[in-house]
């Protein structure tokens, strides 16, 4: 009898434990319906990764994956919510540039002594990837990408206005070189030369950055703003003499300049890596106007390469534990083997392995920005990087779309970011 | 005996009265007045969302420094025509006021109300940064501002139109039940399924606006980006989502108005328009008043719109009151600054709860 009980009890444990444990995960990228399992066939960023975790929901054994409901624009005041509310999901991908935020706070777990039993060598990172997700001294999150800004370029229209030299696009060294491209781009096609979301989505404050990078000067420094100075004028004033001449159109918002590019009426698309694979894909449809396309490495117009870039990388709540952590650490070593299928997107891997095979190198259009990992520059680490991002649209919109003086443009944005490092 | 089973039946009515009421009062109290408390407690603290979570003794009491940094600035001066036009329409409001409670042409109580609106106009955008000042927050003041000019064009917008197509629609015919269900439908679509709409109805690519301006020879226009119409696209998609309520508060109103009105109005000669302006609207002024009211309450609490189709922009000339709140609050994680926000925009919309009261209760003299 004694030994039937202990018998029953050991099979109820065994049993229990072979419940599948439930792991909730957030992220943004939008929404894929029907992305199945296979990540090799997915296209675009939302079934790529939608594809990976339906994949690890079904591979891995006594671990089930819930993708939660959520909405990219609105994604870090939810994540922060559920945090608030002691509701964080087990899983969730995040931007470095929040790892001050999110770990200062003590919301996301350490988890350099998970990697190991989880099947996950740091060792393989790049050591810029280490970096994305290192903060004193701790590891917060595995790595998945590294994107940045790149020029997305209509070979067809750059040809027309001669501006392609062994099968290159011909990229201007200088903001006066930008101007007289351009205007051989509108002489030649009638085209405008270039498009980005200058009017909604911070893509115009990230090339704007990038410009002021180049002259080697940021947006802060310490905490000191640093934005109503004469290598932000430069920058601003790169982009505006476009606008004034009539040769791009600032009032196009993400969804519009897309389509400009795709419609064949915009030479130059500024875009990150995420599209890459979506744009090549578009290319190849007859019904598109464009059709032969390349991608460009950010110009340098001043003295120094630099582009926006970012990372995006999947970390979990300090509170898991238990079992429960382990079944999350799972899910992040199941994405993490999956470095090469999300590099499909036109992400840059972080994973060394992987950038070295020959898989990665023979994706598409792969060998045109290769320069990009070295110029890949981002803003110094702000707990309040977003209030930030959003003045800077804020005044460069009322630059480009209100007519605001820069000078007073720019000396609002630093009145107003000088008040957010204040407080 | 019969009294004193009377008596104990009042009592019990009484009891019962309460025990019926208990749930509702439990539910307001915890959802309703234990949040608003809690809210303007929140106000007094520098509390950060995610810290105070992780650390309950995070926050700081501030006293009302929080509504010091979003309402006042340094060297706030007042000047009588540092806002010319604003400030001139409030003293014209104050002189009209009074002079129409001396002609008595109005009663006092509206007399009053309209002249505290009219002397709140004056003072307060006469406020402004003396020489070296700036206001503490940039973008408060601007924000209300925004919140207001948007109420200002929503409120009437959605009254005159709903009461013009009510008016059309009072028919007993089947095809005018129709038409009213088509025009209450888009009331019941949720926010993001309006601005999807009519995101696709201003796109100056694909969009039905711009199709019809190209039509007829003109450039279209970028609504969303444009600082001079991005505003008028969000009051516009406002007024076509909440026309049904409105709508159907006037036809109610108006098949109240008895028959026999009309039928002395068309002795004299009074139909149609004429019938309209002469039976219809004054018979209907409780209603107008209710719907503006009602209207004016829900559009200061505009979101969605702005939030969805502009992202308060460009340059915030759509920014409003409640996303500026939810972004300092979760975005910023500033609960504490957020909340003093959240009780001035509850002191302006109890403003006009208080304003309904009394206009209601003037009518019922």
């Amino acid at each position: 009898m004694k030994h039937l009980i202990i018998g029953a009890a050991v099979a109820a444990t065994v049993a229990t434990g072979a419940t599948a444990q439930e792991v909730t995960l957030g992220r943004f990228f939008g929404a894929c319906e029907d992305a199945g399992t296979d990540t090799k066939a997915s296209v675009g960023e939302a079934c790529i990764i939608q594809s990976i975790i339906n994949a690890a929901d079904a591979e891995l054994d006594g671990i089930t994956v819930t993708t939660l409901p959520t909405d990219w624009g609105n994604y870090y005041d939810q994540i922060k919510a559920a945090y608030a509310g002691g509701t964080p999901p087990d899983v969730h991908v995040m931007h470095r540039h929040r790892v001050p935020e999110f770990a200062g706070l003590g919301a996301i777990a350490d988890i350099s002594g998970d990697l190991e039993a989880a099947g996950i060598d740091p060792s393989d990172w790049s050591e810029n990837a280490l970096a994305a997700v290192s903060y004193e001294g701790g590891i917060y999150g595995v790595p998945m990408d590294f994107h940045a800004n790149l020029w997305h370029v209509n070979m067809d229209l750059m040809a027309a206005a001669g501006l392609v030299e062994d099968g290159k696009p011909v990229l201007p060294t200088s903001p006066e070189e930008l101007l007289q491209h351009a205007q051989m781009v509108k002489d030649a096609t009638g085209q405008d030369y270039l498009a980005a979301d200058f009017a909604q989505f911070p893509i115009g404050v990230r090339l704007v950055l990038a410009l002021m990078w180049q002259q080697n000067a940021n947006i802060f420094d310490g905490d000191t703003a640093t934005i109503n100075n004469d290598a932000a004028a430069n920058a601003v004033t790169a982009m505006t003499q476009l606008f004034d001449a009539g040769l791009a159109n600032p009032q196009l918002n993400y969804a519009d300049s897309q389509q400009a590019f795709l419609n064949g009426e915009a030479a130059i698309l500024v875009n990150g890596t995420w599209v890459v694979d979506f744009y090549t894909a578009e290319a190849a449809k007859e019904e598109v106007a464009l059709d032969n396309y390349y991608v460009a490495d950010f110009p340098t117009l001043f003295d120094t390469g630099a582009t926006w870039a970012d990372s995006h990388m999947w970390a979990i709540p300090a509170s898991l534990d238990g079992d429960q952590r382990a079944a999350a650490m799972k899910v992040l070593a199941f994405i993490n083997d999956h470095n090469i299928d999300w590099a499909r997107t036109g992400h840059m891997a972080v994973r060394t392995s992987v950038l070295e095979s020959a898989e990665y190198a023979g994706l598409p259009h792969r060998d045109e920005y290769t320069g990009t990992a070295a110029i890949a520059r981002d803003t110094p680490p702000s707990e309040r990087y977003g209030a930030i991002q959003d003045v800077l649209n804020r005044e460069l919109q009322a630059i480009w779309l209100t007519g605001k003086d820069v000078t007073a443009a720019l000396a609002d944005a630093e009145a107003e970011v000088q008040d957010l490092l204040d407080r | 005996m019969t009294g004193q089973t009377r008596q104990k039946r009042r009592i019990t009515q009484g009891q019962a009265a309460f025990v019926l009421l208990l749930p509702f009062l439990a539910t307001y109290a915890l959802f309703l007045v234990y949040p608003f408390l809690r809210g303007i407690w929140i106000s007094l603290h520098d509390w950060n969302l995610l810290a105070v979570a992780f650390n309950p003794d995070a926050k700081e009491f501030v006293g009302l420094r929080n509504y010091e940094r979003v309402m006042w600035g340094r060297n706030i001066e007042w000047g009588a025509v540092a806002s010319p036009l604003l400030q001139g329409i409030g003293a014209a409001g104050v002189a009209l006021s009074v002079f129409l409670r001396r002609a008595g042409r109005v009663s006092k109580v509206t007399a009053i109300a309209l002249g505290l609106a009219s002397a709140l106009l004056f003072v307060l955008p006469g406020f402004h940064p003396g020489e070296g000042g700036r206001w503490y927050d940039r973008r408060f003041w601007p924000t209300v501002g925004n919140t207001l000019v948007f109420v200002g064009w929503t409120v009437p917008g959605v009254t005159v139109a709903a009461l013009l197509i009510a008016a059309a629609l009072n028919r007993e015919t089947r095809a005018m039940s129709v038409y009213r269900t088509l025009f209450f439908l888009s009331q019941i679509l949720s926010v993001t399924v309006v601005t999807l709409i009519w995101q696709i109805m201003f796109s100056p690519r694909q969009g039905l606006i711009a199709n019809v301006t190209e039509a007829f020879g003109g450039s279209p226009i970028v609504w969303l980006t444009d600082e001079r119409f991005a505003m008028a696209a969000i009051v516009i998609t406002t007024i076509w989502w909440s026309l049904g309520i409105a709508m159907i508060l006037f036809l109610a109103g108006m098949q109240d108005i008895s028959k026999d009105l009309y039928e002395a109005g068309a002795l004299d000669n009074a139909t149609g328009a004429r019938a309209f302006w002469y039976i219809t609207l004054p018979n209907l002024k409780r209603t107008i008043t209710l719907v503006i009211v009602l209207q004016v309450i829900l559009q200061f609490q505009v979101f969605g719109q702005a939030h969805l189709m502009t992202q308060g922009g460009p340059n915030d000339t759509t920014q409003v009151l409640v996303r500026y709140i939810y972004q300092t609050a979760f975005r910023d994680s500033e609960l504490g600054r957020a909340s003093a926000m959240a009780v001035f925009l509850f002191v302006i919309m109890g403003g006009f709860s208080i304003l309904q009261f009394v206009l209601g209760r003037e009518d019922d003299q």
